[in-house]
């Protein structure tokens, strides 16, 4: 079996086994398993306006994934995706709402704004792994919380819209990521997610620092024997990744929900992560893993309408991907590596 | 005698590459048995199919004398068989004991009976003479105590055939002689001993029998009693290789790196150099000798900046580097060829060409700006491949597929080539056949004719003796002597290892 299709082929049976278990799981509760699927299926890709809907789920899976795959590139885990997505959405509503500029430009700087606002997010832990190497995982964990209960408490006590829910008030017109079609709010956050992918997976392969980072996550001790400043790009890279993380944020933000809201993006950091791991750092993988976990949202909007499944029937059938996806990393990993070079090291 | 293992036509293709064209192999129960043949001769490959590690594309396979199918190292395991891999696949953070257990723990309800584990070990090592201590972290061991306790994997699993793929690569002198014993300790117990090695003195002095590989075909098998090291070496590589004291032109160069009173500590803490001082200057080569674990590897990591000095300096052209990151270590003119090639010299998931690409990475002709120039890269690494004779498919090969002797002159070509002033070699041979070892020496003496400085660090006294200008000896952390390169004996630098300081040197010491 050639050395790059290995781990496909083993993703593709791990996502096997996923639905699998979760055919059980659906007929344990009653349903019919082949209903449920067609159902999943026909709201996902049933008509143009259901494969909109489908892609508009995807976009900040997406690019939540890249930022992810970013972190995995360095060897580094950055599962703080989420926080810096509330973050960047947060910064953006704000410049939406109180920066008057010119149409266009009023976009960009939202967007720009967004993204630093993800890197500012990340750079404490990214500091902390940097400087002392204190493991990023759990601090950009716990930052996610943070981040999700400050954002809500400034929306409530200091942004309210006056009147409204737990929301903000809308952002101006110039401020708008533009749609891509009038029947759906998919919008150009997808464009720049597909743009993204590719331009990141030509920077590990086409640029130095591409490069030394890529040795980096693959052989720490081989890159800083070879001359790379490695807290340094372990500071970058975490940089890199909290501002895409932000940037996903900010299409949220300023090309669907106009304004910002309590329960912003409800766990769209965490299946990106999942979308990452699943295309094992890829980034034109996890533009097919997005779109399955996509999907997967989509269509469970049909199934609680269309049967008597919850759509929680989703959760669990993700839960099952990610369970079936790390042992299958792990085993990989096992049959493949002395000690010395482990490149997801917890 | 019954046949321990027989092995009939086997072949083993790797895409197009026959890496095992229809060898025919028989080992005799209670014998050790040598392979010996050049970097990737097949020498690894052929003993993977023995332990199931690989399916072979043909061929059979008899374990005493019954045919079996190995599909998988469990069921060589089960047939008796025990296999010592030539880079170790230990866990650095569990104890001693657990490793030997890792996979097929001792316990009782699921839980893991240490003590029961602890008492197995004890008893296994003393049995049959491998000294270690169960309850360490492995982490903090040396090479030479990791092997004992990869052979306690194997016998803790009951194998009467035990395979060693290139055991004395890392080992002194002086563990190698006590492997050797414990070996003959396994076949005066009616174990059977296959043994890979790119050593014919040590073919010469344990084996019963030796095999000699070559591309991937058998050569022949004989008794021991009857080949000679030439002949063997004959048979290897199609020519004879000397080892003799290299001539040179007396060196005449300035100084190019001068250590002054330098101290740094291991990873445990502990002070593993304790205040060495000397030059080396431009056109000399000056050998550093020592049982490993003696400071040697900590040197070679401060002077490349990898580990920090705790007290004084050194300097490179005058220029005082102690504190100098690795990237400027190597700006200033510094190669350095890693002693534990898969820690730190290769990236083994990566192609050659992005092997050969570290360093240079930010540098013309290999990058353009900040992009880089992957035809350069792989045309260069071809160039370099040729050049040090790294067998293997292309610049794009991945490091991992490549045989051990090749992936280290991956490491040689990628150091050699960066043009450097100061060339810091550590441990050059090591798992490297005759025929390469030799061009490696030519080469290093080829940079010493450049005008480079070069510090080698060897275990192999015979390298040593065939380039050092001077041999600087360390025992404990401390410089214990200098002797001269064309006039040194083995027993005195024997001495010298071992601590013992003779008259005249004593004042270097001091
Ligand atoms: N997984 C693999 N994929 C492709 N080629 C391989 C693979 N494993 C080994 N080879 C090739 O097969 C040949 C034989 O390799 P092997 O490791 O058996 O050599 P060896 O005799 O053990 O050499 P050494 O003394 O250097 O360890 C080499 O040319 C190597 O590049
Ligand atoms: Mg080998």
């Amino acid at each position: 079996m050639s050395e790059t299709l290995r781990p496909v082929i083993g993703q593709a049976i791990a996502i096997f086994i996923a639905l699998a278990l979760g055919t059980v799981v659906i007929m344990v509760v009653g349903e019919s398993p082949i209903l449920v699927f067609a159902t999943l299926l026909e709201g996902a890709f049933g008509s143009t306006e259901r494969i909109a809907g489908t892609l508009l789920q995807t976009t900040p899976i997406l690019v939540c994934g890249i930022a992810a795959c970013i972190s995995f590139r360095g060897g580094l885990f950055n599962i703080g995706v989420e926080g810096q997505l509330f973050m960047g959405g947060f910064a953006a509503v704000i410049v939406g709402i109180y920066l008057p500029l010119p149409a266009g430009l009023h976009m960009l700087v939202g967007i720009l704004v967004a993204m630093l606002a993800g890197m500012a997010w990340i750079a404490i832990p990214a500091f902390f792994r940097a400087r002392y190497n204190a493991n990023e995982v759990v601090s950009t964990i716990l930052s996610n919380y943070v981040a999700v209960l400050l954002t809500s408490y400034f929306t409530i006590f200091l942004f309210k819209r006056p009147g409204g829910w737990s929301e903000t008030a809308p952002i101006l017109p110039s401020a708008y990521l533009p749609e891509l079609f009038s029947f759906s709010r998919l919008n150009w956050g997808l464009i720049i997610g597909l743009a993204l992918a590719v331009a990141v997976q030509l920077y590990f392969r086409h640029t130095s620092r591409g490069y030394s980072v890529s040795i980096m996550g693959q052989n720490l001790k081989f890159a800083e024997y070879g001359g790379v400043d490695i807290k340094r790009h372990i500071f970058l890279v975490l940089l890199a990744s909290g501002a895409v993380g932000g940037l996903a944020g900010g299409i949220e933000a300023l090309g669907v929900h106009h304004r910002f809201m309590e329960g912003f993006a409800p766990g769209f950091g965490f299946d990106g992560v999942i979308a990452a791991l699943l295309a094992n750092g890829n980034p034109i993988g996890t533009i097919g893993a997005a779109l399955f976990f996509g999907a997967l949202r989509s269509g469970s909007l049909l199934l609680e309408v269309d049967t008597n499944a919850s759509r929680e029937i989703i959760t669990v059938i993700q839960a099952l991907i990610i369970l079936s996806v790390s042992a299958q990393i792990l085993m990989r990993r096992r049959g493949d590596s002395t000690a010395a070079e482990r490149r997801w090291k917890f | 005698m019954s046949h321990a293992v027989e092995l009939r036509g086997i072949v083993k293709r790797f895409g197009t590459f026959v890496a095992n064209d229809c060898v025919d192999l028989v080992v005799k129960a209670g014998e050790i048995h040598a392979i010996v043949g050049e970097n990737g001769a097949g020498k690894t490959t052929l003993m993977n199919v023995l332990f199931g590690l690989l399916q072979p594309d043909g061929g059979e396979i008899l374990i005493d004398g019954k045919p079996i199918v190995v599909a998988n190292p469990r069921a060589a395991i089960a047939a008796g068989l025990g296999m010592v891999h030539q880079h170790f696949k230990l866990v650095p953070s569990l104890t001693v004991a657990e490793n030997v257990f890792l996979g097929m723990e001792r316990g009782r309800a699921g839980f893991v009976d240490h003590k029961a584990q602890i008492a197995e070990t004890e008893r296994l090592s003393r049995d049959f003479g491998l000294k270690v201590d169960p309850t360490e972290q492995v982490g903090l061991l040396s090479v030479g105590i990791e092997q004992r306790i990869e052979i306690l994997k194997v016998l803790a699993r009951g194998a009467r055939i035990i395979i060693l793929d290139e055991p004395t690569a890392v080992l002194t002198p002086q563990e190698s002689r006590e492997l050797f014993q414990t070996l003959r300790g396994f076949v005066a117990q009616g174990m059977t001993v296959i043994f890979i090695t790119h050593h014919l003195e040590e073919v010469m002095a344990v084996s019963d029998t030796v095999t000699v590989l070559r591309l991937g075909r058998k050569v022949d098998t004989r008794p021991t009693a009857d080949v000679t090291k030439n002949d063997l070496v004959q048979m290897m590589v199609g020519r004879s290789v000397s080892f003799d004291r290299r001539q040179r032109e007396p060196s005449t160069g300035g100084t190019v790196l001068s250590v002054k009173d330098l101290w740094c500590r291991d990873d445990r803490g502990l002070p593993a150099v304790r205040g060495v001082s000397f030059d080396v200057r431009a056109g000399e080569v000056v050998g550093i000798a020592g049982v490993a674990g003696n400071g040697q590897t900590e040197l070679a990591e401060v002077l490349s900046g990898l580990r920090p000095a705790s007290h004084g300096t050194f300097r490179i052209h005058g220029e005082d580097l102690t504190a100098a990151s690795p990237r400027r270590i190597r700006d200033t003119g510094v190669a350095h060829v890693p002693g534990d090639r898969v820690v730190r010299g290769v990236d083994r998931q990566s192609s050659i060409a992005a092997n050969i690409l570290m360093g240079r990475q930010d540098t013309p002709p290999w990058a353009r700006g900040s992009l880089i120039d992957w035809a350069v890269v792989r045309e260069r690494s071809s160039e370099m491949m040729e050049r040090f004779d790294v067998r293997a498919s292309g610049p794009d090969a991945l490091v991992k597929s490549l045989s051990g002797g090749n992936m280290q002159k991956v490491v040689l070509a990628r150091e050699f080539s960066h043009d450097a002033d100061f060339l810091l070699v550590d441990q050059p041979t090591r798992g490297v056949d005759i025929g390469a070892t030799e061009s490696i020496h030519n080469e290093i003496m080829r940079q010493r004719a450049d005008g480079r400085a070069i510090l080698l660090i060897s275990v192999q006294l015979d390298e040593l003796i065939a380039l050092a200008d001077r041999i600087l000896v360390m025992f404990n952390g401390l410089i214990m002597g200098e002797l001269p390169g064309d006039s040194v004996s083995e027993e005195a630098l024997g001495l010298l290892m071992a601590g013992v300081q003779t008259g005249p040197d004593r004042a270097a010491v001091a």
